[in-house]
C-alpha cells in the first residue's frame, strides 16, 4: 500500500500537545488520517530519549514513546528512508540556515538538528510524491520557511544591530507548508475528536497550546474562533 | 575577544550593583548579556547572563547574606576578571563555573533554593534568547535545558504576539490542515 500523505512533527508541536494532555486526541486524529504521522530520529531524541532521563518530563516522554510503539508516530524507515541520509542532509541544511544571517560580521546560528531534519524529510517526501505538511509550533523555523525577511527584521529589532542576509540561501527553505498544534486542535474540535463538549472548547484548546509554546498570537486565536 | 570584553564590563558593573543591592541594575546587566549571547552564542557570555540574573533573584528575595556570601561572590568575580585580562579561557570557565557551587557551599540550608534559582535563571535567559529569534531547539541546547522547559515558559511570555511573527494569514494555514483531513 502506498502512503498518500504525511504530517512531519517537529519537537515543539509534540511538546505542546503532550504537556496539555492532548495525546489521546492526537491518536484520534491519526485514526481519521489517511497517511502517516512522522518524526525523525533527531526529533525522537528531543521528545523521548532525552526527557526520559529527566524526572520532570519522564511521563510525557513515556506517553510519546507509547505513540511510537503503537505506530501512531512513525519513523522515516517505515517508508524505507535512510535515517543516516536524513542526518547528513540535516547537517547541510542546518549549515545553510546558520550562515544566512550575520550580525557584527558573524553568522548567527539559528537552527539545530531536529528542526533541520524535519525540512529534509519534507523534501524527501516531496521527491517521493508524498504530500506533506510540517507541524511546527516554534517561531524561528516557521519564519525561516515562510518569511525569512521578517526573521531578518526581527533579529535586527531585537539585537539592536544591523543584520545582513544572504538572500540566495532563502531558496533552500521555500515551498514547505507549515501548520501548528493550533490548526490540529481546530481539526480535532471540528471533527468532534475530543470528549470535551461543554463550554468554549475550541477557545480552551487554542489557549492551552499557546501557553505551552505554540507561536500563535491572541489575534490569530480570535480569527480561528471566528472561522468555526 | 569582543564577547570577553563584554563579560568584563558586565562583571565589573555587577560588583558595584551587588554592593548597592541594586536588583534592577543586575537584571538590566543580565539582559544586556543576552544580546551578545544571541549573536555569539559564547558559553561564557551565556553563563554570565545566568549568574547575574540568579544573583538578582537571590538579592530580590532577601536570601542574600552579605557577610557569608560577599567574600565568595567577589572572589569569583575577581577571579573571572583576572582570567579575562590574562586571556585565560580555561580559568575563566572554571571561575564562572564556581559561582553556583560556592554559593551552595556557603549556604548549606539553601542548597535546593540556589539550585532552583540557577535552573529558573537558565530557563528565563533561554526564553529571552528565543525571543531574539534563535530557534527553540538551538536555544534549549545552548542553555542546557529541555525544550519542554522552554516551551512552557516562553508560552507565557508575549513572544507569539510580535507582529513580525505572523507569516501567513489564518485562513490559508487552516486550509493547509483541512486539506490533509479531507
Amino acid at each position: 500500500m502506498t502512503t498518500a500523505q504525511a504530517i512531519i512533527f517537529d519537537s515543539s508541536t509534540l511538546i505542546s500537545l503532550a504537556m496539555n494532555g492532548l495525546l489521546p486526541e492526537l491518536k484520534n486524529l491519526k485514526e481519521i488520517f489517511n497517511g502517516k504521522f512522522m518524526i525523525t530520529k533527531e526529533v525522537k531524541y528531543e521528545v523521548i530519549d532525552k526527557p526520559l532521563t529527566i524526572k520532570k518530563f519522564e511521563l510525557e516522554a513515556l506517553k510519546l514513546k507509547q505513540l511510537l510503539d503503537d505506530k501512531i508516530l512513525e519513523m522515516p524507515k517505515s517508508l524505507g528512508i535512510d535515517e543516516a541520509l536524513i542526518t547528513k542532509k540535516s547537517n547541510e541544511i542546518m549549515n545553510i540556515a546558520n550562515t544566512t544571517f550575520q550580525a557584527r560580521e558573524r553568522d548567527i546560528h539559528l537552527m539545530d538538528m531536529g528542526e533541520s531534519s524535519c525540512l529534509v524529510l519534507g523534501r524527501i517526501l516531496d521527491e517521493k510524491k508524498i504530500k506533506n505538511v510540517l507541524a511546527v509550533d516554534e517561531r524561528t523555523m516557521r519564519m525561516f520557511v515562510e518569511k525569512p525577511e521578517n526573521l531578518g527584521s526581527l533579529l535586527q529589532n531585537k539585537l539592536h544591530t544591523r543584520i545582513n542576509s544572504r538572500r540566495e540561501n532563502f531558496k533552500y527553505f521555500k515551498g514547505f507548508k507549515v501548520i501548528r498544534s493550533a490548526e490540529l486542535v481546530y481539526i480535532i474540535y471540528k471533527k468532534n475528536l475530543t470528549k470535551l463538549k461543554n463550554g468554549s472548547v475550541l477557545d480552551a484548546l487554542l489557549w492551552a497550546v499557546k501557553f505551552k509554546g505554540c507561536s500563535i498570537s491572541d489575534k490569530e486565536i480570535q480569527e480561528i474562533e471566528n472561522l468555526s | 575577544m569582543q564577547e570577553k570584553e563584554n563579560i568584563l564590563r558586565i562583571l565589573e558593573e555587577t560588583k558595584q550593583a551587588i554592593k548597592k543591592s541594586d536588583v534592577m541594575k543586575l537584571k538590566e546587566l543580565s539582559n544586556q548579556t543576552v544580546h551578545t549571547a544571541s549573536i555569539t552564542q559564547d558559553p561564557d557570555n551565556i553563563a554570565t547572563a545566568v549568574i547575574v540574573y540568579s544573583l538578582s533573584k537571590i538579592i530580590e528575595k532577601g536570601y542574600y547574606r552579605p557577610l557569608k556570601w560577599e567574600k565568595e561572590i567577589f572572589l569569583n568575580i575577581d577571579n573571572s576578571i583576572r582570567a579575562i585580562k590574562k586571556e585565560d579561557e580555561f580559568k575563566l570557565k572554571k571561575s564562572l563555573g564556581a559561582f553556583r557551587k560556592s554559593l551552595e557551599r556557603s549556604s548549606k540550608g539553601l542548597k535546593d533554593y540556589i539550585l532552583d534559582v540557577f535552573r529558573k535563571a537558565s530557563i528565563n535567559k533561554a526564553s529571552k534568547i528565543y525571543e531574539h529569534g534563535i530557534s527553540m531547539e538551538k536555544t534549549a541546547s545552548l542553555l542546557g535545558i529541555t525544550m519542554f522547559d522552554l516551551a512552557s515558559y516562553s508560552g507565557q511570555t508575549g513572544v507569539s504576539n510580535v507582529p513580525l511573527g505572523k507569516t501567513l494569514d489564518t485562513k490559508t494555514r487552516i486550509k493547509f490542515a483541512q486539506e490533509m483531513f479531507r
